[in-house]
């Protein structure tokens, strides 16, 4: 079921009213129950299918830490690893594996095992010891809230908040609505209004005119932004509303002046992982070519990042863009730190719309299912002009035009406001006849201006 | 200490071509602007040329802070001696 819908709504309200109902020694059930119902609503198989690699991980993680001092400790690491990895790369390519019987791409899998991959290899390294509550485990695989499209949530953080489950305090779950109607605003009221003229240009970029496929391009990473982030926001909202604290995924983007930055802002539960556990091994063992080598490993981390979203050179091409300008950024910084030296602020502006530009230009690679409409999309930016000015608009009624930039301007404009001033905590300061205008204004701005009943969220695929 | 810190410090200010870099032991990367992970390794990289040593990838993991790289420096260069 879409967080935006009603099964999910009654799924909610039934899942708080039974977790402070049911008292203290049944909370972690509750919320074990609630998941598998989640789970499970999208389609049996990817229930069993998540119960299986998680009692796969519970047992490989008990057997890995008590073979320690054995010859079989290696071994086992590695076997988990491979079987992990493969079932993961076999579920990727069913389809085309088992032709048109295959079955169904398992929702949240790249998600989950990559979790359970961090898993193992921090009780391989002697990082952390082996869970062995296996509700608690499952509960840490399986939460609902995270489970579709992450955060990736590492064992360190999330074990121990499940061990000694809290019942949410007011403040905690105050927090936990303002956030949730922050998410439901960036994906109900921006991101879906955009997908509705975004999605075409790029399933059929051989329809549209050089204005629209700029414009498409130059609005996608904003309607990435707002899909996903609004995702998280959803996500973190919910679990707060159960005294749990799921890690943020986003960091105010837009405001990165290198790749490298960009990443450390973006989707950062996928790039910390991947710097953790595959740029770090690589770039350990090939820094003895020194930057040559460390570049190297950076560009074999983000093709792998690249590939992780899906299989085909669209992906492949997605990551490489990546590694490249990092790799570009490293080599050039002496003269990238005499141009700032040189314009001052004027770098800066400059870094910032580079990075967004550079970004959105990746994204056409991300976004468009085949390698071959991509590139369409990517020759076809300055040659097939129509003159035709409107084309900008990419045909969004003007009413929601405006609509959207405001709406956009206010998401930007809140974001500074909270990571300055922490925003959301002032507002808790504010006199109530204040503070319920303001939630007033918002829920009006969700009704009014948001498109309910949209299908689901963009990283929902992977 | 105060002798591998000045090394550290003369190293990491040729690597991210800054001058004004002080270091202490509870400084970690976060504290100094262009230490990222990128970064990191060639700092490790130098360190382990300019001493002759050699870390593992646990070791380097381990590493919080300078406080943490200065230790591991001591550790390594007198089991070499």
């Amino acid at each position: 079921m879409s967080f935006i819908s009603l099964q999910f709504v009654i799924l909610m309200v039934a899942t708080l009213l039974a977790f402070y109902l049911a008292g203290e020694r049944y909370r972690k059930l509750v919320l074990l129950v609630s998941s598998c119902i989640f789970i499970g609503y999208y389609h049996l198989q990817f229930l069993f299918i998540a119960i299986a690699v998680s009692l796969f991980t519970y047992a490989a993680g008990l057997l890995i830490e008590r073979s320690r001092r054995s010859r079989w400790h290696k071994p086992l690491y590695v076997g988990s690893l491979a079987a992990m990895i493969l079932f993961w790369i076999f579920c990727r390519n069913s389809a085309a594996l088992l032709g048109t019987t295959g079955f169904l791409f398992p929702l949240g899998i790249s998600f989950y095992t990559f979790q359970a991959l961090s898993y193992i290899t921090e009780i391989y390294w002697g990082e952390e010891k082996a869970e062995t509550s296996l509700p608690d485990f499952m509960l840490y695989m399986l939460l609902f809230m995270k489970f579709i499209s992450g955060p990736i949530e590492r064992s360190r953080d999330m074990l121990p908040q499940l061990h000694h489950m809290q019942q949410a305090n007011y403040e905690m779950m105050a927090m936990g609505m303002k956030i949730l109607f922050v998410g439901l605003f960036k994906k109900i009221v921006i991101a879906d209004r955009l997908a509705i003229y975004i999605d075409p240009v790029f399933d059929t970029p051989q329809s549209f005119a050089t204005e629209q496929l700029i414009a498409a391009c130059l609005i996608y990473p904003i309607y990435l932004y707002c899909d996903f982030s609004g995702y998280t926001d959803i996500a973190i909202g919910c679990g707060r509303l159960f005294g749990l604290k799921i890690s943020p995924n986003f960091d105010r983007p837009f405001i990165a002046q290198s790749t490298a930055e960009l990443w450390r802002r973006w989707h950062m539960s996928l790039s910390f992982w991947v710097r953790d556990y595959i740029y770090y091994p690589l770039s350990a063992t090939m820094r003895r070519w020194g930057l040559n080598g460390i570049l190297m490993s950076v560009v074999i981390t983000f093709v792998l990042l690249g590939i992780w979203h899906g299989v085909g050179l669209s992906f492949v091409i997605y990551g490489l863009i990546q590694g490249l300008s990092i790799a570009y950024e490293m080599k050039t910084k002496k003269m990238r730190d005499r141009l700032k030296q040189l314009l001052g602020k004027g770098f800066k502006l400059w870094s910032v719309l580079r990075m967004y530009l550079i970004f959105a230009v990746s994204l056409i690679f991300f976004r468009c299912a085949h390698f071959k409409n991509a590139w369409y999309f990517v020759t076809h930016m300055f040659v097939n002009s129509t003159d035709d000015w409107t084309g900008w608009g990419l045909n969004i009624p003007v009413h929601y035009r405006c609509v959207t930039l405001i709406a956009i301007a206010l998401m930007l404009a809140f974001e500074y406001m909270q990571a300055r001033y922490d925003l959301l905590k002032r507002i808790e300061k504010l006199r109530p006849v204040w503070r319920w205008s303001i939630y007033y204004v918002m829920i009006f701005a969700l009704l009014a201006y948001g498109k309910i009943g949209a299908d689901n969220f963009v990283y929902v695929q992977f | 200490m105060e002798k591998i810190i000045t090394t550290l410090t003369h190293i990491i200010s040729k690597l991210l071509n800054r001058d004004n870099i002080l270091l202490s032991p509870e400084t970690t990367a976060h504290d100094v602007d262009g230490w990222d992970s990128i970064t990191n390794m060639l700092i490790i990289n130098e360190v382990e040329k300019v001493y002759h040593i050699k870390f593992s990838f646990r070791d380097i993991a381990h590493m919080r802070n300078v406080g943490d790289l200065c230790g591991m420096i001591k550790e390594k260069t007198s089991s070499n001696s």
